[in-house]
């Protein structure tokens, strides 16, 4: 199961991010962070194309021996960013997909709240289970 | 990318080491010469050697040469600085790697010296004599000598000095371009015969190159075995591209390549494939992209491995990026084996992946990555480049600290090259931390500490704390956090304390909102504990590259939750003294307001009110301490701009997590102008801090202003009156007075007006404020203004006084009770007896029981006759009267504010001025009250009297002086009644107009008893005297018949002789007597149907007069003549006689009576005007009547 789910905001600031394993936070943050770059490039590619079927799963953005960094990007251009182990070889793209859809329709979720200021952080109970739910920690 | 072949492929230890990649490689350097350029000997300056390096650089990169066939070909070089001698094995494998050329820089002054430049020069030639084709030295002499090639005279070079060497005397040296060109030439000529050589080589005789790792590999192996062959053809193949491209053949090494990997292809020799692959890749970038070259002149002190990626080619790249097509197309006619621009990566992965497979080929995989990432940029793949980079830290290469730290830099530069920067910013930290890693030998926390300062832009984290977002919502809070205490940790660990402190300021001052608790408590003492080596100030640090750190300031700690500024006390504030008013025109307001947004703006932080130069100005805040430990804050001051202000710096303690404690900051303002408050500064945890309101949040201003006037000067006031024990704290109010006093008193106090300020007081004024109107202010409060001018101006630390005169105004006279007299006593006692004159309530009250009786019963006599029948008439006017009438309270207090205006110095000049109140308070004591009055006709038709029912409204005994010889003497909250003789109101008076109304006579009589009657009181037993005035009592129509001259002057004589007003008349029983009147007008009008009557009557002296006297007297003649006219000044006589039958006393009543009244007058008060008047000769005249 994944080991990180961050929620990065369209000024690429982090709105929300959770590690299964919270010693190692620091080191996730810099995986995400780094990723970051990656997903920047691969928005301004897909705005050379037709940007309305643009893919929301922006696929592997990079992969380390001991984990695999997958991303998504909503329309609204929030990020969505899933750090999975390397040694999880059973997970297939389409399940990774599923995983982000979860998450977007848990962010969706959490905005959809009247109390909710675009652009703070998430603090939402619902998106903590969520997300937990996707690392398999609930 | 990387497969798991590579650990099983490497699991050996390399027994070679080309353990120096060469990170700033290009496609291009494949096709290039490489010469070392090195400086030797201990003379040469580097200045130098930069300078000669540039030009050679410049010349020398590129050029051109006319091959035998009469082809132009473009030939490459590459100068380099360094270069490990283990790189020259490879050479084999690639040829690029191979030196070809040296060309040394010396200096010399002596023989020995130049014979050490000669041996360093030769030793160098034998290091790399292997691949070495050519040398040049150029060495700087003292002199210049005649043949360039030869020393100068006196030196020589020794014997085995067998070098081309070029001496020159300064660095002008014109002709060094042209000699390296022909050292470059030679180079090509050397390179161009070795590969005619080569290729001319038979095939089946070519021996097996080598990789330096593959020698051991090989032993032992069947050479000529057909598979073998066919690896030895592919690797000369190869080699034979590599010459070709070095010579300015990319046609024929694509050729040499191509074949060469297919033939390696087939014999599965990877390594080699795979460099031929990336020969393939390197010759068509060669032709395709040919400007990617470095922009070597463009280094500044740099070594020539520090190529640049930079910017400039991420510039170019929108020129160079996937040529026209056209373009490609013919050169693909040229040269069929060339590389379309998108195959080029995927090629260059081939080989990447080739070389993999081999752990020994690190070297060559990482440089290959490298290269294939700059190729990516220039075609502006950048995920391409990434992905090549990120293969780049796989690769496991056994090197140095020193070199893993090259590589993570040249990473990150390439990262950044195509926008990465948060991976370059990541990997700068990487090569930061390998500075001080454990397997560092030598730890550098300098370098550590300027590679980590280079990381901070990628993670969006700017050192200047202005810069930084209040929100923190820029960047990733964790990640900064972790850069700055890593940049605090080399700060410290390089010694230089201020940094350190400097950073942990910056991380408590932007970080803050980002911290738990913990933490901050955590940094802050950390903090601490970092400045005690070094004290923060606020000032930007200049680091040795010439970096700036901008200052940081602690404005959470304590945090600010009000900044307000204060105005001085009321008392100090300075008010515009008004003047005259200039006439501006004829606008007094214009509803325009210019600009108005911008000044709205503005308008909000201006203060409305005006500080005082040299005074004490505050502004009032309020400090939380979010630390769970005592703070303690010194040298808080006010940070201003404008004009100067001296602070008072305050120093405060803030217990742990306290709430918000309230400061006050001062400071002394000493120029006039405009002062902006910018915020305050502090010294807390060892940092002094400039907190301006501008940088921090919640702050509803960036900074106050408020305008200073010029110094005034300071007053103390004291009064030699007790202080009022609570007085309403009105304005300006410095102290108070308070006194009671009876009403009809005087007092007086004491003011004085004592400098305490540095300033001369040139003017004062003095007013007084009450809610009293004008004249009743005046009347009370009486000082003199021109006492106090005379005493100015008053210098510093003098004082001036002046006396306030008080007199209590009261209202002697009680419409109340007056009211209660005539109204409702009459009513409740119809006395029918007295039905004709129709007394009013006065003789009632005389039977009130009383110890006073015989003081009144004097009064008696005189008051029958004097009352009016129109009881009904006053009794209707005095009920208006009580109503308008305002009940009186048994103290009234009187409050007042006493002004003292004051200024001098500059303020007065600018129109300046100070004011300090004095609070009075008057307590008015009811002393003596008129209950009702009453007037009655006097002895003599001069005077009347005006008989008052006075009440002691004190508790003490008193005594009521109302004439010059009579007074009486009075119980504490005893009433007596008092008859006062008044002269009566001469005509004069009245004439003045000549029709007045009835209303304007009574005013005018009024005043005329008020200015005549003065009832002077004293209390027994104390000192206090005082003055009852009759001012505002009221009169009515009869009254005031009485009050004034009556206008008819009679003549009465009896028996022929004139009477004398208290003549005692006697006549005998039966006696005839003949009462002559007459009586003349002495107004200026006529008067119209008089009655003159004459009555008779014995007075019982007790309250009853007997008018029924038919049987005791009896007159002949009318005792009533109607008189139709008198005119002005006319005359009018009557005579009667009367004969008396019982002895007794009469008296004789003649009154003249009008029955209109001024018909001409316009009936205002139509009540009073219906009235007749009605003149009685005063006294009445007396006959006693002797018996026989």
């Amino acid at each position: 199961m994944a080991v990180c789910v961050a929620v990065i905001g369209k000024d690429n600031s982090p709105k929300y991010i959770r590690c299964s394993d919270e010693t190692a936070a620091l080191q996730f943050h810099y995986k995400v962070h780094t990723s970051i770059d990656i997903i920047e490039e691969k928005l301004n590619t897909g705005n050379k194309m037709a940007a309305d079927v643009r893919e929301l799963f922006l696929g592997l953005l990079f992969s380390t021996e001991e984990h695999k960094i997958f991303g998504y990007a909503t329309n609204t251009k929030i990020k969505f960013i899933v750090v999975l182990q390397s040694t999880n070889a059973s997970l297939r793209d389409n399940e990774v997909r599923m995983i982000f859809r979860k998450l977007h329709s848990a962010y969706a979720n959490a905005v959809c709240n009247p109390f909710y200021v675009p652009g703070d952080q998430i603090q939402s109970k619902g998106f903590d289970t969520a997300v937990m739910e996707i690392m398999g920690v609930s | 990318m990387r497969s798991a072949v590579s650990v099983i492929l490497s699991s050996s230890v390399p027994d070679n080491k080309m353990s120096q990649p060469d990170y700033e490689q290009t496609a291009h350097d494949h096709a290039a010469l490489l010469l070392l350029l090195k400086p030797i000997g201990t003379q040469t300056k580097q200045k130098t050697v930069t300078k000669i390096g540039e030009r050679i650089i410049k010349s020398g990169s590129r050029f051109t040469v006319l091959d035998s066939t009469g082809i132009t070909r473009e030939i490459l070089a590459r100068f380099v600085r360094e270069h490990p001698v283990e790189n020259n094995d490879w050479s084999e494998f690639q040829t690029h790697r191979r030196l070809l050329g040296l060309i040394t820089i010396g200096k010399y002054d002596s023989q020995t010296e130049l014979d050490e430049l000669c041996r360093l020069h030769e030793t160098l030639k034998v290091k790399y004599s292997a691949t070495l084709y050519d040398s040049r030295a150029i060495l700087f002499g003292p002199v210049e000598s005649e043949n360039l090639n030869e020393p100068p005279k006196p030196f020589t070079t020794p014997s085995n000095f067998k070098t081309r060497a070029l001496f020159y005397a300064d660095e002008t040296c014109p002709d060094l371009e042209a000699q390296i060109a022909e050292c470059l030439n030679s180079l090509f000529w050397i390179l161009e015969s070795k590969r005619l050589e080569r290729s001319r080589e038979k095939v089946d005789r070519v021996p097996l190159l080598l990789a330096p790792f593959e020698k051991k590999d090989f032993i032992g192996l069947d050479l000529d075995s057909g598979t073998m062959r066919k690896r030895c053809v592919g690797r000369m193949t190869k080699h034979l591209g590599d010459l070709c491209l070095q010579a300015g053949l990319p046609a024929d090494a694509l050729y040499h390549y191509n074949s060469a990997a297919n033939t390696l292809q087939a014999v599965k020799d990877w390594l080699w494939l795979g460099a031929a692959f990336e020969g393939l890749c390197a010759a068509s970038v060669l032709v395709l992209y040919p400007n990617m070259c470095r922009s070597l002149p463009l280094q500044r002190n740099s070594s020539l491995q520090e190529g640049s990626p930079g910017k400039q080619r991420r510039e170019s790249q929108a020129l160079n990026t996937l040529p026209p097509s056209p373009n490609i197309e013919a050169i693909k006619a040229e040269m069929p084996q060339i590389l379309p621009p998108e195959e080029i990566a995927k090629k260059y992965r081939e080989a990447i992946v080739h070389y993999s497979k081999h752990k020994n080929a690190g070297v060559i995989e990482t440089e290959a990555s490298f290269k294939a990432t700059r190729i990516s940029i220039e075609q502006n793949c950048t995920l391409q480049a990434a992905s090549f980079l990120n293969n780049v830290v796989f690769i496991n290469l056994n090197i140095s600290e020193h070199e893993k730290i090259e590589r993570f830099t040249t990473l990150s530069e390439l990262f950044t090259a195509f926008g990465f920067t948060r991976k370059a910013s990541f990997c700068l930290r990487l090569a930061a931390t390998r500075h001080v890693s454990q397997n560092n030998p030598n730890p550098d926390w300098q370098q550590c500490y300027n590679l980590m300062l280079q990381a901070a832009p990628g993670l969006k984290l700017s050192l200047d704390p202005v810069e930084m977002p209040s929100d923190g919502l820029r960047g990733w809070p964790t990640l900064q956090i972790q850069l700055i205490q890593e940049l605090v940790v080399a700060a410290k660990r390089m010694g230089n304390p201020a940094l350190a402190t400097r950073h942990m300021t910056f991380l408590l001052q932007t970080m803050y909102d980002h911290m738990s608790p913990t933490e901050r408590k955590e940094s802050a003492l950390q903090l601490q504990a970092v400045s005690q080596q070094c004290e923060g100030a606020p000032v930007p640090l200049v680091l040795d590259s010439g970096m700036v750190i901008p200052p940081a300031n602690l404005t959470n700690i304590p945090k600010t939750k009000s900044f307000t500024l204060k105005n001085l006390q009321p008392h100090l504030q300075p008010q515009k003294i008004e003047r005259i008013k200039e006439d501006h025109g004829p606008f007094l307001f214009t509803p325009i307001n210019f600009g108005s947004l911008e000044r709205k703006n503005t308008l909000k932080s201006k203060m409305d009110y005006l500080w005082v130069e040299g005074d004490i100005c505050e502004v009032s805040m309020q400090l939380i301490n979010p630390l769970p430990f005592e703070l303690h804050v010194s040298n808080m001051r006010l940070l201003t701009n404008g004009i100067v202000f001296e602070s008072i710096p305050e120093t405060i303690t803030l217990a742990a997590e306290s709430g918000p404690m309230a400061v006050t900051l001062a400071g002394t303002p000493k120029e006039v102008g405009d002062l902006e408050i910018l915020g305050f500064s502090t010294h807390t945890l060892g940092v002094k801090s400039n907190c301006r309101l501008r940088h921090m949040e919640r702050m509803p201003h960036p900074q106050y202003s408020v305008e200073v006037v010029p110094a005034l000067p300071k007053i103390d006031v004291s009064t030699s009156l007790p202080q009022t024990a609570s007085f309403s704290s009105g304005e300006n109010i410095v102290t108070s007075a308070s006194i009671s006093l009876y009403g009809g008193e005087s007092a007086e106090f004491t003011v004085t007006l004592t400098n305490v300020g540095v300033i001369p007081i040139e003017m004062i004024e003095v007013s007084v404020q009450s809610a009293l109107d004008t004249l009743t202010e005046g009347k009370i409060f009486k000082w003199s203004e021109e006492n106090l001018k005379t005493q100015l101006p008053l210098l510093p630390g003098t004082s001036a006084s002046f006396t306030i005169y008080l007199y209590a105004v009261a209202d002697f006279i009680s419409p109340v009770s007056r009211n209660d007299m005539s109204s409702g006593a009459y009513l409740s006692q119809p006395s029918s007896l007295m039905s004709q004159s129709g007394p009013s309530s006065l003789p009632s009250r005389l039977s009130s029981p009383s110890h006073h009786t015989k003081r009144q019963s004097e009064l008696t006599s005189s008051f029958r006759s004097g009352l009016s029948s129109h009881s009904g008439h006053s009794s209707l006017a005095s009920t208006r009267l009580s109503k308008l009438a305002v009940p009186l309270h048994a103290s009234n207090i009187i409050e007042g504010q006493l002004k003292i205006k004051y200024s001098g110095g500059g303020g007065l000049t600018a129109g300046y001025c100070r004011i300090s109140s004095v609070y009075v308070t008057i307590e008015m004591l009811p002393s003596v009250q008129i209950t009702s009055w009453d007037v009655l006709p006097a002895e003599t038709p001069t005077q009347f009297y005006l008989v008052l029912d006075v009440t002691n409204m004190t508790n003490h005994e008193m005594e009521l002086h109302y004439t010059q010889s009579k007074c009486i003497y009075m119980e504490g909250r005893e009433p007596c009644r008092i008859p006062v003789p008044v002269n009566r109101c001469p005509l004069n008076k009245l004439s003045s107009q000549k029709e007045i109304s009835d209303a304007e006579l009574e005013k005018v009589c009024s005043e005329h008893i008020a200015s005549l009657v003065d009832l002077k009181w004293q209390l027994l037993g104390t000192e206090t005297t005082g003055k009852a005035t009759l001012a505002g009592i009221t009169l009515t129509q009869d009254m005031l018949d009485l009050v004034r001259m009556s206008p008819l002057q009679w003549e009465i004589t009896i028996n022929d002789s004139a009477v004398k007003a208290q003549e005692e008349l006697t006549c005998g029983l039966g006696e005839c007597i003949s009462v002559g009147i007459g009586v003349c007008n002495a107004l200026e009008r006529p008067l119209r149907d008089l009655i003159l009557s004459i009555n008779f009557y014995q007075d019982h002296h007790n309250g009853v007069n007997n008018y029924r006297l038919d049987t005791r007297l009896s007159t002949a003649g009318a005792n009533k003549v109607m008189l139709p006219m008198l005119e002005e000044h006319g005359r009018a006589h009557h005579e009667c006689r009367v004969v008396f039958f019982t002895a007794g006393q009469y008296k004789v009543d003649i009154q003249c009576s009008s029955s209109e009244s001024t018909p001409s007058t316009p009936t205002l008060c139509s009540e009073l005007m219906h009235a007749g008047h009605t003149w009685r000769y005063i006294p009445p005249i007396e006959i006693t009547v002797d018996g026989c």
